[in-house]
């Protein structure tokens, strides 16, 4: 029955449109007599029937965001392909299968949309230096880029670097959402700990898109 | 350093060394969201869910008032004081729950400058209402200002989480979504009016969980470590955003459709539009069937609402009962879909009663405005408006008790291991320990070998 209202409704707007056309000089009637001649229902129903305009997320900021294929970060020569990776059943971020690659953890932020991006990369192998060996050395200031597959490119500028215990991280700061857009590299530091196969230590270097940054 | 990493190189190099450097048991990697420990404790209702939904109700109703006070004001209508009343009572609110986390003192620097900004806004309708060019201007000056000393102030509370171009980035968006939602009403382009009204509503929860954001991570004890910004938490505030925009844009079209307003088209229009995002967001949780029912109901409802305030025009009491007639049947059809839908997670009998409330309100706020009670529409409005936030957890967390699995937290509870110790002092002691070991091992194997072959010979 629902069907039909349009169509009545539509009648109503023809039977009213000659007053509404009489009205149309009067701005802003406050006079509630000028209601009394009007059809609200049909004029509602009108507007259903047109295009609907969504609101929506409004926004140039999350045009940014990338999918990233490869990471560069200058200060400390590293150039790195990007490995997807994720949690283990322990709730645990996955690391990056090579020592050479760079993990960006795929169930977290795009980097270049707000939020905190979270990337992370081996400090050591069993035996020698791996990819994020010297990520300890950078400064604020430093630029990193990461690109995607198209070579489209986003840089982020080193904020502050921070080592926390491994069980007291932060996680909701490191991983969570921001106004800015955000991302975060992690590597492990501090005394290698036999027992628990890690190091006791994580170093989170901070950085912040380089259209957030105050200048 | 490019001596260290060729020197990796190398290393990798060595054929044996990919077996060693890693590790070849690759765990289930998390497409596995199914973690069912972290499941038990999807929740829409945390500390830090909550001061989300605090900050993002008094942030998007000061844009909505903001709105309809800089309308009234250019208009000269009789309830401008009381709109900019209601502005001002949720002022207040909104500075309360800012004491609430840095302090009374920051409270009242907060208030002055939230104040002052509110102040160049009306500065800017005076000076439109009286086609004075300059001190429009000087309003948008002032604002430009505002701007740059709020977002020091917030960048300084918030421990410079939230960085300040960012911040006044957003603030620019909020100054311009308010200005053209004003710049358009008052040269006729309500379409476009109202969009930007809903745009500043929409943006205000933007800053709202951006700043919840910021505050937990500064003050993560008080929070009980809780995040707002988990997909059970997004659910919430969507659910909030959208259905206390409803309350927000009827109250209103139902004051328009009553003032034989010229917009009231184009108010109901964004009314409309309302319910085409409140049905999307139904139909993604329920499927497109049930978003079609409920956009049925839904629309329904304001129709009854509409013919209210026809009835109200028009003086006829018997069609104004007969429309709350129809509302009551509303409640309870919408009530039982509801129940359905969640499984018995919203009770008929109590979301009939919350209806009755929102019911109420609406009714309430449109014929104290009609009979000139100001005061009293206002304050009616501001409670249809809280409402809504309490039917969006009530709404949010039953549909996350029935589908835990899809507001399932995506955070890792724990840092990655993104070291072998091949570098650590000890690390690299221990490792070498065991390289020699086991070639020392594997050397007596052979000598063994070697001595029982000699043996057996």
């Amino acid at each position: 029955m629902y069907k039909l209202l349009p169509l009545f409704l539509l009648l109503f707007l023809f039977a009213c449109s000659t007053i509404q056309e009489s009205e149309a000089g009067v701005k802003s009637g406050q006079e509630a007599d000028v209601g009394s001649k009007t059809d609200l229902r049909a004029a509602l129903d009108n507007q259903s029937s047109s295009s609907v305009k969504s609101a929506g997320n409004t926004g140039k900021m999350e045009n940014t965001a990338i999918v990233p294929a490869s990471i560069s970060i200058p200060a400390i020569n590293v150039q790195a392909d990007i490995e997807e990776v994720g949690r283990y059943e322990n709730g645990q971020m996955g690391e990056p299968k090579s020592i050479d690659g760079v993990g960006w953890y795929q169930d977290g932020y795009l980097p270049g949309e707000k939020g905190s991006s979270v990337m992370a990369g081996h400090v050591d192998s069993k035996t020698g230096p791996a990819v994020f060996y010297h990520l300890e050395d950078l400064n604020p200031g430093d630029k990193i880029n990461v690109t995607d597959a198209e070579g489209q490119k986003q840089t982020f500028i080193v904020q502050k670097s921070e080592s926390y215990d491994r069980k007291e991280a932060p996680l909701n700061k490191i991983f969570g959402f921001s106004y800015r857009r955000q991302l975060n590299l992690i590597t492990c530091t501090g005394e290698f700990n036999k027992q628990a196969g890690t190091h006791d230590k994580r170093l989170v270097v901070y950085t912040v898109h380089e259209d957030d940054v105050t200048e | 350093m490019n001596i260290k990493m060729n020197w990796k190189k190398t290393f990798v190099a060595l054929p044996l060394s990919a077996a060693l450097v890693i590790p070849t048991a690759s765990p289930a990697f998390a497409d596995d969201h199914g973690n069912h420990t972290n499941m038990d404790k999807v929740t829409v209702s945390t500390p830090a869910a909550d001061l989300r939904a605090t900050l993002d109700q008094y942030l998007s109703e000061h844009a909505y008032l903001a709105v309809v006070t800089m309308q009234k004001g250019v208009q000269g209508a009789e309830d401008f004081e009381e709109a900019a009343g209601a502005l001002e009572a949720n002022t207040q609110d909104l500075t309360g729950a800012i004491a609430s986390v840095y302090g009374e003192e920051a409270g009242k620097q907060f208030n002055d400058m939230w104040s002052e900004h509110i102040g160049y806004f009306v500065d800017y309708v005076k000076a439109t209402a009286e086609d004075n060019e300059e001190g429009r201007q000087e309003a948008l000056n002032n604002l430009d200002n505002y701007r740059a000393d709020f977002s020091q102030f917030l960048e300084t509370a918030t421990d410079e989480r939230l960085e300040a171009s960012a911040l006044a980035e957003g603030l620019q968006m909020h100054v311009n979504q308010l200005i053209g939602a004003f710049d358009n009403y008052e040269e006729g382009n309500f379409d476009e009016a109202y969009e930007k009204l809903r745009m500043s509503i929409d943006h205000m929860y933007g800053v709202g969980k951006g700043l919840s954001t910021a505050i937990t991570n500064q003050f993560p004890d008080k929070f009980e470590n809780t995040s707002p910004a988990t997909p059970a938490a997004d659910l919430r505030a969507d659910l909030n955003h959208l259905l206390s925009e409803h309350a927000a844009l009827a109250v209103l079209a139902m004051q328009k459709g009553g003032d034989g307003a010229e917009d009231f088209e184009e108010a109901a229009g964004a009314l409309n539009n309302n319910t085409e995002d409140l049905t999307a967001a139904i139909a993604s949780v329920y499927g497109e069937e049930a978003g079609e029912q409920f956009n049925e109901m839904w629309s329904e409802h304001i129709g009854f609402f509409v013919d209210y305030v026809q009835a109200s025009v028009n003086e006829d009491d018997q069609a104004k009962e007969q429309a709350l007639t129809a509302l009551d049947g509303y409640r309870k059809d919408f009530s039982e879909f509801l129940d359905t839908a969640t499984e018995g997670g919203l009770e008929a009998e109590n979301t009939a009663e919350g209806l009755q409330m929102h019911v109420n309100q609406l009714t309430g706020a449109f014929d104290n405005y009609i009979e000139g009670d100001f005061d009293m529409a206002y304050e009616e409005v501001r409670k249809a408006y809280a409402h809504m936030y309490g039917v969006g957890e009530g709404l949010s967390g039953a549909i996350v008790n029935q589908n835990p699995e899809m507001f399932a937290s995506d955070m890792p509870t724990e840092m990655p291991k993104t070291g072998m110790g091949g570098m650590s002092e000890e690390g690299g002691l221990n490792a070498w320990m065991i390289a020699f070991a086991s070639m020392a091992a594997a050397l007596a194997a052979v000598v063994v070998g070697v001595r029982r072959k000699n043996n057996q010979a």
